[in-house]
């Protein structure tokens, strides 16, 4: 990453809303993928963190409002309201990106739990609202009843229980979309490089 | 080429309210149910919209939306009523497990309030065409280059999954396995879904050369190619609903 390249530029240029439609189809494909795989991950944030890496702050946090845009008119129309959620992990990663949190595994590995750890900070009210403080999930739902039991906040244990679901699945989605921008020809990330007068196409 | 959104497409007079009269809708039905903070009320909200749903004929798509959220309701059921500390009167027992009355009330709360949500959002979602939600914000501001991009997902999204089951059927023939222990499933994820994004980055910067080609960036007026829809009871309908509103404040300041 270039440290001259403007951080919060906000007027994007074509190539970068033409990578929007892109980041969205990859977190569909993820999840997809995730499904047929029977992973036990949701991986339907790649194209997100890809985009934040790629384009910085701004085009992540439009790739994650879009994508639940999207989401809610395919899947879930209630779930939409979680574009919060996806905001924010556009945001962070295009942050951590810029601030050089690339190229090695372990680098990767903790932006992948910052990423969990700012979106699980937004999540937490959201559930909170919706589901009295759950995600749904299994393992997440067990630690948030465990906790309650045990008289602990019910704030601290709904951002337990959304953690412990969401650190695994951010740290494996992050390596994927790092292993994929460590191989895309650089003809091709040059264009989404807004400091770049040459390369533009507009 | 198959159709990804929830939309369905038929002929109603739901279907035939304009987008931001949902808007509205989606807005007062959400907010009264949480403003009264009463049950009943809050199911009434919902039976309004069952019966809307019934009108116009999209029962059928509601069911599998709300299927997804039925787990998550029913962990929501066991979890406020069994185990959140300082409750007293046990409703009834299981085995060692006991429900309390005050978490099933409030578990009932939280479950009211979520299906009212989800039944009014997906009642506008699935009567109204998104490009139809698009051209509306379109007229009212949004900017254009947005609009492409939302209208774009609806053709992308089916390509990519198309090229995927392609892809798919490549790495299998070459003896990736796909099938077995969650290490080997893992494993599989990356050499799948690998080739679909690259192409698809690829493939962004072909779109936006064709974008830049034709003007995509230029700032001059832009035209529609549909005219715009006009809902014929729009403004009674509005001021109806605002007015449950204004009644429902005045109700719960009293």
């Amino acid at each position: 990453m270039k440290k001259n390249r403007s951080l919060w530029m906000v007027k994007l240029n074509t190539a970068s809303i033409a990578l929007i439609p892109a980041a969205v189809a990859i977190n569909y494909i993820g999840k997809l993928f995730a499904e047929t795989l029977k992973l036990p991950l949701w991986l339907d944030s790649i194209g997100t963190i890809f985009a934040g890496i790629l384009g910085g702050p701004i085009l992540g946090a439009l790739s994650g409002l879009i994508n639940n845009v999207i989401y809610g008119l395919t899947v879930s129309p209630a779930s939409a309201v979680y574009g919060i959620a996806s905001i924010a992990i556009g945001v962070a990663s295009g942050l951590l990106a810029y601030y050089g949190m690339v190229g090695k595994l372990w680098k990767v590995i903790i932006f992948g739990v910052i990423v969990a750890f700012v979106s699980s900070i937004v999540s937490v009210p959201l559930n909170y609202i919706y589901y009295g403080g759950q995600t749904g999930n299994v393992w997440g739902d067990a630690a948030f009843a465990f906790l309650n039991a045990h008289h602990v906040n019910i704030i601290l244990s709904s951002f337990i229980d959304n953690i412990s679901v969401d650190a695994p699945d951010k740290i494996v989605s992050s390596i994927v979309a790092f292993a994929v921008f460590s191989v895309l020809p650089k003809r091709l990330i040059t264009l989404f490089d807004n400091s770049q007068e040459t390369t533009t196409l507009d | 080429m198959q159709n990804i959104s929830l939309y369905v497409n038929k002929k109603s007079f739901v279907h035939d309210v304009d987008f931001l009269t949902k808007l509205i809708y989606i807005f007062v039905f959400i907010a009264i149910p949480i403003i009264s903070g009463s049950v009943i009320i809050g199911l009434l909200a919902i039976l309004i919209s069952l019966i809307l749903h019934t009108c116009a004929g999209v029962l059928k798509k509601l069911i599998p939306i709300v299927a997804l959220s039925l787990f998550v309701l029913l962990s929501v059921i066991i979890v406020q009523a069994a185990f959140i500390p300082g409750y007293h009167i046990v409703f009834f027992s299981l085995g060692p497990v006991h429900f309390y009355q005050e978490g099933l009330i409030h578990a009932s709360l939280i479950i009211v309030r979520f299906l009212d949500i989800l039944l009014v959002s997906s009642l506008t979602v699935l009567t109204t065409r998104p490009s139809d939600i698009v051209e509306t914000l379109q007229r009212k501001g949004l900017s254009h280059r947005m609009g492409y991009v939302i209208n774009s997902i609806f053709q992308i999204i089916p390509q990519m999954v198309s090229s995927m089951k392609t892809i798919s059927d490549a790495q299998r023939s070459r003896g990736m396995e796909t099938e077995g222990n969650l290490f080997v499933r893992v494993k599989a994820f990356l050499p799948l879904i690998g080739p679909v994004v690259i192409s698809s980055l690829v493939g962004t910067r072909e779109r936006a050369m064709a974008l830049e080609a034709r003007a995509f960036s230029a700032d001059a007026k832009r035209t529609y190619f549909h005219e715009e829809m006009k809902y014929r009871y729009k403004t009674p309908v509005r001021i109806i609903l605002l007015l449950l509103l204004v009644v429902s404040i005045i109700w719960r300041v009293l």
